[in-house]
Parts: C-alpha cells; sequence; structure tokens
C-alpha cells in the first residue's frame, strides 16, 4: 500500500478525494436539513448535460457544467418561489430532461469518448494536475461562501419563513443554498460521476443526522464521515482494483446502515414508545 | 394596563392579499407602545395576514401601514428584527438536530446582520431569553426532545433574543394541555409586564385572554371591532362575526366553533 501512495496520481486522487468528500459533506448538511436531496440528484445530471455539450463543441466542459447547474437550480428555485409547481416535479422534470439531453450530446459526437463516461461514473484515478486546481479553486470558493453565511445557512435550514420573519435575506440566503449546491456538485463530476455525487451529498450528512442533536457537531460528524470515507474508497478502489466511485459510496452506505443500527436517537425514541 | 403612548403600529386603510382574494380590506387600526392586543376572529379572518404584514411579509396591495417611525409599504425593512414572532406550531420536526440554545441563538442572526460572528454578547442575551422563559437549565437539549410547552417556551425565549419591541404570537397554545396553556398565557403577561413589550396575541380562546388584554381586535377581512375587552364582547358583536358559531353561556363565557384543522 505505501508504493501505492508514491505514485503521483495517487497523491492527486487522494487529495480531490478528500475534498470532494469534505465539500459534499458539509453542503450536504443544508441539503438534507433543508430538504434539497432531490435537488442535488437533478443538477448532477444537468451538469453531466453540460459536460457532454461540452466534449461535442469542444468548449471547457467544466465551464458548461457549471452553467448547466446554475440554470437548473435558478429555474427550480423560480418556480418553487412562484408556487406554481412543487419542487419535486419541477425537478422531476428538468433531472430527465437534462438527461436526455446529455444522452443527445453523447448521440451526437462523430467518435465515442470514454472521458465522457468518467464524468457520469467517476474516475478519481485519473484526475489531472489542472482538474486538481479547479476542484481546489472551486471548493474553496464555496467552502469560504459557507463559513461566511453560516449562521443564515443554518437559521433558513431550520426554518425560512422564520429566518425572514426575523430580518435575515432568507430568499437571497436560499438561492445562495441553491449555486452552492450547483458548485459542489460540479466540483465532484470529475472525481465521483454524476450518478454518484449525490450519493456524497447525503450519504455523510444522514449518517451524522443518526448521531447528534446539535447542529455544530452535525456538520463536523459529517465532514469527517466525508472524508474519512472519501479517503479510504480511494485506497480500496486501487488497492482491489475497482472503480472508485462505487467504492467510496458504497462504504459510506454501510457506515450509515451502522449508524441507523446504534443512533442514539433510535434508542431514544424505542424508550420513549415504552412510556407511552 | 399600559399606558397608551407613542402609536408603534398604524395601519392606515391598508389592504392585503391579492387583487380578486383579499385577505384584509381597509384597515384602519393604532396599536401604542406597551399595549397588549388579543386578535380574534374567525378561521380565514385575516389574524395570520395580519401578523404576517405587521413582520415585513407581505405588503399592503392599497393603503398603507407604518411600524415604528417608518412606512413599511416596502418589504425588507430593517425594523423586522425588533419584531419578535412565534409562529403557529407544528413545522418544528422532531428529529431536528438543534439544541436549545442553538435554537435561541437564532433569535440574534437578524438582529445582528450579514458577516458578523455571534459573540459572548450575544451568547448572554440568549442565555437571559432562556432565563426568563424558565428553560435555561434544558440550554444544552435536543429541541426535539422537549414537550410542546417546553418547546413553545424555546421559541418564545428566540424571539425574546431579539430584543425585541413588539412580539407577535401566533396561537401560542393551540395543541397544549390546559395547565400548560395557562402557563404560556402567564409567561406572555409576565413578559408583558416586566419587559414592557407591545404583544399581539392571535388566539381562538377569547376567554382565556379576555382578562389579560387592554384590547380586542375582532377581524373578519374587515376590521370589526377594536377596544377593550368590555366594548368587543358583546352578543350583538360577536354574533354578526362568528353567527351560528357563537355560543355565550349563562356566565358569561364565549365559546366559538373551532373549526381549525391540525396537520
Amino acid at each position: 500500500m505505501l508504493d501505492l501512495l508514491a505514485y503521483d496520481f495517487m497523491q492527486r486522487s487522494l487529495l480531490a478525494a478528500a475534498m470532494v468528500g469534505g465539500l459534499c459533506s458539509i453542503i450536504g448538511v443544508f441539503v438534507v436539513l433543508r430538504g434539497l436531496a432531490f435537488v442535488g440528484a437533478g443538477t448532477s445530471h444537468a451538469a453531466f448535460a453540460g459536460v457532454a455539450l461540452g466534449y461535442l463543441l469542444g468548449w471547457p466542459p467544466l465551464l458548461l457544467a457549471i452553467v448547466f447547474g446554475l440554470a437548473t437550480v435558478w429555474i427550480t428555485g423560480w418556480m418553487e418561489e412562484q408556487g406554481r409547481m412543487k419542487l419535486d416535479v419541477s425537478i422531476g422534470i428538468l433531472y430527465t430532461a437534462t438527461m436526455a439531453l446529455g444522452i443527445l450530446f453523447i448521440g451526437l459526437m462523430k467518435s465515442y469518448n470514454a472521458e465522457v463516461y468518467g464524468y457520469l461514473f467517476g474516475s478519481v484515478l485519473s484526475v489531472t494536475p489542472d482538474e486538481l486546481h479547479i476542484i481546489g479553486a472551486l471548493g474553496i470558493l464555496v467552502l469560504g461562501l459557507i463559513v461566511v453565511f453560516s449562521k443564515e445557512l443554518y437559521f433558513i435550514a431550520f426554518d425560512q419563513e422564520m429566518a425572514e420573519a426575523s430580518g435575515v435575506p432568507a430568499r437571497q440566503i436560499y438561492f445562495l443554498l441553491l449555486t452552492l449546491v450547483a458548485l459542489t456538485v460540479v466540483v465532484s463530476l470529475k472525481t465521483v460521476g454524476a450518478i454518484l455525487v449525490f450519493a456524497m451529498i447525503l450519504i455523510p450528512a444522514s449518517t451524522a443526522y443518526q448521531l447528534t442533536h446539535s447542529l455544530r457537531t452535525l456538520t463536523l460528524y459529517s465532514a469527517m464521515i466525508g472524508i474519512s470515507t472519501s479517503v479510504a474508497g480511494v485506497l480500496i478502489s486501487a488497492l482491489w482494483d475497482i472503480p472508485s466511485g462505487p467504492a467510496i459510496v458504497l462504504l459510506a452506505t454501510s457506515i450509515f446502515f451502522i449508524s441507523v443500527f446504534f443512533s442514539p436517537k433510535r434508542v431514544k425514541r424505542t424508550q420513549m414508545s415504552h412510556v407511552h | 394596563m399600559a399606558d397608551p403612548q407613542e402609536p408603534i403600529i398604524r395601519f392606515d386603510h391598508a389592504s392585503f392579499g391579492f387583487p380578486g382574494l383579499i385577505a384584509l380590506d381597509d384597515i384602519s387600526l393604532t396599536i401604542h407602545e406597551g399595549e397588549f392586543v388579543g386578535v380574534i376572529g374567525p378561521n380565514g379572518s385575516g389574524k395570520t395576514t395580519l401578523c404576517r404584514a405587521v413582520l415585513g411579509l407581505l405588503a399592503p396591495i392599497e393603503g398603507h401601514l407604518h411600524i415604528f417611525d417608518c412606512a413599511c409599504d416596502e418589504l425588507r425593512c430593517h425594523h423586522r428584527a425588533m419584531i419578535g414572532y412565534l409562529p403557529q406550531k407544528g413545522v418544528v420536526d422532531r428529529n431536528f438536530p438543534v439544541t436549545v440554545l442553538e435554537t435561541v441563538m437564532m433569535g440574534r442572526y437578524g438582529a445582528l446582520g450579514l458577516f458578523k460572528r455571534p459573540g459572548k454578547h450575544d451568547h448572554d442575551i440568549a442565555l437571559e431569553a432562556l432565563d426568563q422563559v424558565g428553560m435555561v437549565t434544558y440550554k444544552d437539549s435536543a429541541l426535539g426532545q422537549l414537550s410542546g410547552g417546553q418547546q413553545q417556551r424555546v421559541f418564545i425565549a428566540r424571539a425574546l433574543a431579539q430584543q425585541p419591541k413588539v412580539l407577535i404570537l401566533d396561537e401560542p397554545t393551540t395543541g397544549l394541555d390546559i395547565t400548560t396553556q395557562h402557563n404560556v398565557i402567564e409567561l406572555v403577561q409576565h413578559l408583558h409586564a416586566e419587559l414592557k413589550l407591545t404583544i399581539l396575541l392571535i388566539t381562538h380562546d377569547i376567554n382565556m385572554i379576555r382578562s389579560k388584554v387592554d384590547r380586542f381586535v375582532l377581524l373578519k377581512t374587515k376590521l370589526f371591532a377594536a377596544g377593550p375587552p368590555s366594548e368587543v364582547l358583546k352578543p350583538d358583536i360577536l354574533h354578526q362575526v362568528y353567527g351560528k358559531d357563537l355560543v355565550i353561556t349563562e356566565n358569561d363565557l364565549v365559546i366559538v366553533e373551532d373549526y381549525h384543522h391540525h396537520h
């Protein structure tokens, strides 16, 4: 295993996995608490359509992924605000429509392009130094914004109307959160892929949710679980020669089920139901 | 009870809602600093709309609304943090991972503004607010593990942590047992006296608060009556608003049929 760590590509992969794991798990706290799980899924497919268009036109794929991702979250946020449609319906439509676009763009390509599939399924072991820089820069941007607006983000996750009533610009903060979700998805595309990034956002926060009653502790636990499962997943992937995306996600899922089983909340609920 | 002082909230022929669906029509009402006002009326009479308007969540479609010294016809007024709000119960997810102190600290966020981190000063204010509602020993408990009455106290503490001038409570006793209902109302009365807060309390339970409030505001889309309990709680006025849903018993208890559905 130590031999593996000597390779440049391995060091890059571990660094990318740690950054993506940390970022996804922290934004995941707000996604889980605010009930935006489905938005994450929809955004990742939209971003993939952007990547496919990028390869089709020969434009920078990540740039188009950002454009597609942001357009999707802003449209869904706007539709929800207008009250015209429930969030899950509008996201469901955009989810499938953007996936259809992605498939269409791939179909229009004249030759088979393996790199596109890397964005769909994730290939952390092939992350290039340039991609690592992009991940790092976007990651710092997203984390910085979360830190700066953390108290507002927590408040709208808990109760958006209450936040607005007490003078927090809740609507703007909600759109900021949607934007950060889209950027996080784009950052993670290359590492875990469009299909699995959703799990990276949901699982660490949901696991931490089982273990604590405090918002701050929840965020800390979520980040720890996200980073450690990502790094361990990459190591397993390299050692056993299996794809990295599934290795990370399945490892995180196992830990999630263990946490559900041993959750202190579960114990308390069972005790309470005995009392009543 | 309190001396009517400065007008603190002033509705001036204000209407709220959407064209074609008016929730409150042509309301003119002045509320003075330090008043304890009970807002009553049947379901769908615009009670909650009145509160949302005062909170700045709704702008008047006609007329004007002045809060403090400012014309709040436009939303997003900086005075919002000076109004504490206890929303209707039933919105809290019992498993939401938040402690009592973290909940109360949120009351500081609006007042602090963007880019400022809560410090020791805010922490002290939150603890004092918890002390005022008698919940300081629960500060590290999970919010979801508390009883309904305790949760209401925590949410009142969150409103107090804003250091508000006005406290708006939307049906604070709904869903609580009788003893807890009285405790919550007593707490509100205590805060009114102690902190000189202006209080707007929405309720279905007229009897519970009739001896506590300075004034009742009786709504049914329009403002039907506003005045001391003895002037508002007259059979002819109440019958006009509640119709056949109203029963007045021999010892002058007012019973209003409650169609309120809880989700």
